[in-house]
């Protein structure tokens, strides 16, 4: 009765595992073909990769966009990391009357949708000489409520009374930011790259709306332009959907591993 | 100790804003580096265009989006002109179609202007909209002598507003109705037997087809309302009146279009798929015999080389009981545009009056290779467009097109265009569905005046 209750389960999970995975293979699958057997509904690996890759490299700059949407997204991740943790602790571990207050204002910001500030935005970065620069595409999402909320989520299960002991041991406000909480906090810090890189990642609108310069192109640029015009070359189109995918996919799965580290390591 | 610990987070916030600085120079560099490329011109070196528009007295930058089609053309427009203007540099951005909208309502809307380019593409269904909607974004060129007169009535009027000329009309949307003759030999037909004919004449050879050999004539991507608007305008009809005001309901040409479409999907001679890959998909894997679409779709056509010599184009079939009802229509098609954030307004009309509004020699050039179709009117005589194409059983498809591209009777597109179609689109697929046609249009036109504010 349980191997039958079993067998049942596998075919299930394997249904519904393939049915997930299945837009990852065919993307694969696709980017090995030509844009003529794609249309036709090829399912197995072609032998067009290599045809496809050298079509994109001649038609686009990858290389550029590649290194253009590492920078942007290492240097958002980076800064937003630093910015936003500091944040969420403060507002956990310091008293203040009005940081609910401020908190709720700063929550309540979730709630604009990104499209109705977008055009004042672009009129203060366009007056600050912004437009085309990497000061440009970080400094809207530079610090989100999300990642606030977070961090002071996270820093509400930190114990006061280690900051407690390390204030009597002599360590200062930042000292016990870094050296206590840090640590400690790996597995949230890790949850907030994966989120905060990939968003930085993907992020399409706003980098197309500042970025005005072939040479500040991104990777998701990149793949909106290859679906332009009158015809679509699909196996082109998946190899760039492919290599925009694959840094994404790497970051999630190495941030994985360090987020089970990170809670091993927890506060005993 | 707390001193310590302030100068330890200054440094961090210098550290930090110095590598923002340092990534924008690095960002400046290769940007200086890249352009001479794109220009392919050595000259420009030292200019290092930037992606607005551009200062320097010789130099044009241009949005538009597609490499084998209209970038490849104003490339080659750049080389004709360079014969006569040895200093000139075009510096190209591709730039999709949406983004440029998008990059265009942002920059109109918070009235700075100084983003745009020097010239950009337009799709012809979104010039008036944008033209009316955002009048200082845009340079009124009609007294720039560049030869309007030498483009098609209906091409022409897209880019024409209040009596003004605001574009020069680039690509060809003229409607063809393409046939696989292999599939109508089966059936006893020939591309002729859908020449010149009428809605009711191609669902009967349709449905002909179909039982002969089991494939429908058409595909079209559910919900979308191409082919309607195609119908529309070949009986010279549109969604709005000359005012402005939606005409959905009491519109005799809509409601027959409605009701050809009804037809079409019910006796099986068309098809309809979920997207648009499904689209060119059953075009190239011979499940359909035929598509009606804008001239461009030749290029997808094409991709199918193993179908060469089994195609040929014919005119659409038009309405019957409509007065002025033709077999020649529009879909797609765009127009270039000079915005008002140009520093050199005659440059840039001297660059599009002796390029895309003034040289048979550059329609003859961009031809072979991008399947270029003008609506300069003068490029139709040349010897290039009347070359036979293997493709299409050695028909003469280029003069073909630009003829037909020449009768097609114009229609209104206006601000509310889009919101209209998708109106429109919403009524289709419940028509489709077996819905009461006046009372969908009743319900389109409602939606419509809604989104005006009437």
């Amino acid at each position: 009765m349980i191997k039958i209750k079993r067998s049942f389960q596998y075919v299930v999970l394997t249904v519904v595992s393939f049915v997930s995975v299945f837009p990852l293979l065919w993307m694969v699958i696709s980017a090995t073909n030509t844009s003529l057997d794609v249309t036709r509904g090829a399912m197995l690996p072609g032998k067009a990769l290599i045809e496809n890759f050298q079509k994109l490299i001649g038609a686009q700059n990858v290389s550029q966009a590649m290194m253009n949407s590492f920078k942007y997204a290492i240097l958002l991740t980076f800064a937003s990391l630093c910015i936003c943790s500091l944040a969420g602790y403060g507002f956990e571990i310091f008293h203040d009357k009005g940081k609910d207050v401020v908190m709720g204002v700063i929550l309540l910001a979730m709630m604009v949708p990104f499209a109705a500030t977008m055009i004042p935005l672009f009129q203060m970065f366009s007056k600050a000489g912004l437009l085309n620069t990497t000061a440009g595409f970080m400094l809207p999402t530079i610090s989100t409520p999300f990642l606030i909320m977070l961090f002071r989520q996270s820093a509400r299960s930190f114990p006061h009374d280690i900051i407690e002991a390390a204030r009597i041991d002599g360590l200062n406000e930042f000292q016990i930011f870094y050296k206590m909480f840090f640590p400690t906090m790996r597995s949230t810090y890790a949850a907030a790259m994966t989120i905060t890189f990939m968003n930085a990642w993907n992020n399409y609108l706003w980098p197309k709306v500042i970025m005005t310069d072939q040479k500040s192109i991104t990777m998701p640029m990149l793949v909106a332009n290859l679906t332009e015009g009158y015809v679509t070359d699909y196996g082109v189109l998946m190899l760039g959907v492919l290599l925009c995918t694959i840094p994404t996919i790497i970051i999630f799965f190495v941030l994985q591993k360090s987020f089970a580290e990170g809670i091993t390591g927890a506060v005993k | 100790m707390k001193r310590k610990s302030i100068a330890l987070l200054l440094a961090a916030v210098l550290s930090l804003s110095l590598m923002g600085c340092g990534a924008k120079q690095e960002a400046a560099q290769p940007a200086a580096e890249e352009t001479t490329e794109a220009a392919t011109d050595e000259a420009s070196a030292e200019e290092a265009p930037a992606a607005e528009a551009s200062a320097d007295s010789n130099t044009l930058t241009v949005w538009c989006w597609d490499p084998a089609f209209n970038i490849y053309a104003m490339e080659q427009a750049a080389e004709v002109y360079k014969e006569k203007n040895p200093d000139f540099v075009l510096n190209v951005v591709e730039t999709p179609w949406a983004d440029i909208q998008t990059k265009l309502t942002t920059a109109a809307t918070s009235s700075d202007l100084s983003s745009l380019p020097d010239i950009m593409l337009l799709q012809d269904n979104a010039f008036q909209k944008n033209v009316i909607s955002y009048p200082d974004a845009f340079t009124d060129i009609s007294g720039s002598g560049i030869a309007f007169d030498q483009f098609g009535g209906a091409k022409l009027a897209y880019s024409t507003v209040d009596g003004k000329n605001y574009g020069v009309p680039f690509d060809n949307g003229a409607v063809i109705s393409c046939v696989r003759t292999d599939v109508l030999e089966k059936a006893g037909y020939t591309v002729d037997d859908f020449t010149d004919i009428t809605w009711s004449k191609y669902i009967e050879i349709g449905k002909d087809v179909l039982a002969k050999t089991g494939t429908p004539m058409l595909s079209m991507q559910a919900g979308e309302t191409d082919l309607i608007m195609m119908m529309l305008q070949s009986a010279g009809g549109s969604l709005f009146d000359a005012e402005g005001n939606p005409t959905i309901v009491n519109n005799a040409v809509l409601a027959e279009v409605m009701g050809v479409y009804q037809e079409l999907i019910k006796s099986g001679v068309l098809i309809e798929v979920n997207d648009w890959d499904q689209y060119i998909g059953t075009l190239t894997n011979s499940t359909v015999a035929g598509t009606i679409n804008g001239c461009w779709i030749l290029a997808s056509i094409q991709t199918a080389a193993d179908q060469s010599g089994k195609w040929a184009i014919t005119n659409m079939p038009k309405l019957e009981t409509v007065d002025g009802a033709t077999n020649y229509s529009n879909n797609g098609g765009s127009s270039w545009v000079v915005t008002s954030n140009c520093k050199n307004v005659d440059l840039a009309t001297d660059f599009l009056g002796s390029t895309f509004a003034g040289s048979v020699e550059f329609y003859e050039k961009i031809l072979p290779s991008s399947g270029a179709l003008a609506t300069y009117l003068p490029a139709a005589d040349s010897a290039v467009y009347g070359e036979p194409q293997a493709f299409f059983n050695d028909q003469t498809i280029y003069a073909l097109i630009t003829e037909f591209a020449g009768k097609v009777p114009s229609n209104n597109t206006g601000v509310y265009y889009y919101e209209a179609r998708d109106a429109v689109a919403t009524a289709l697929t419940n028509v489709v569905n077996g819905a009461d046609i006046t009372s969908e249009l009743q319900a389109a036109e409602d939606t419509v005046k809604f989104q005006m504010g009437q």
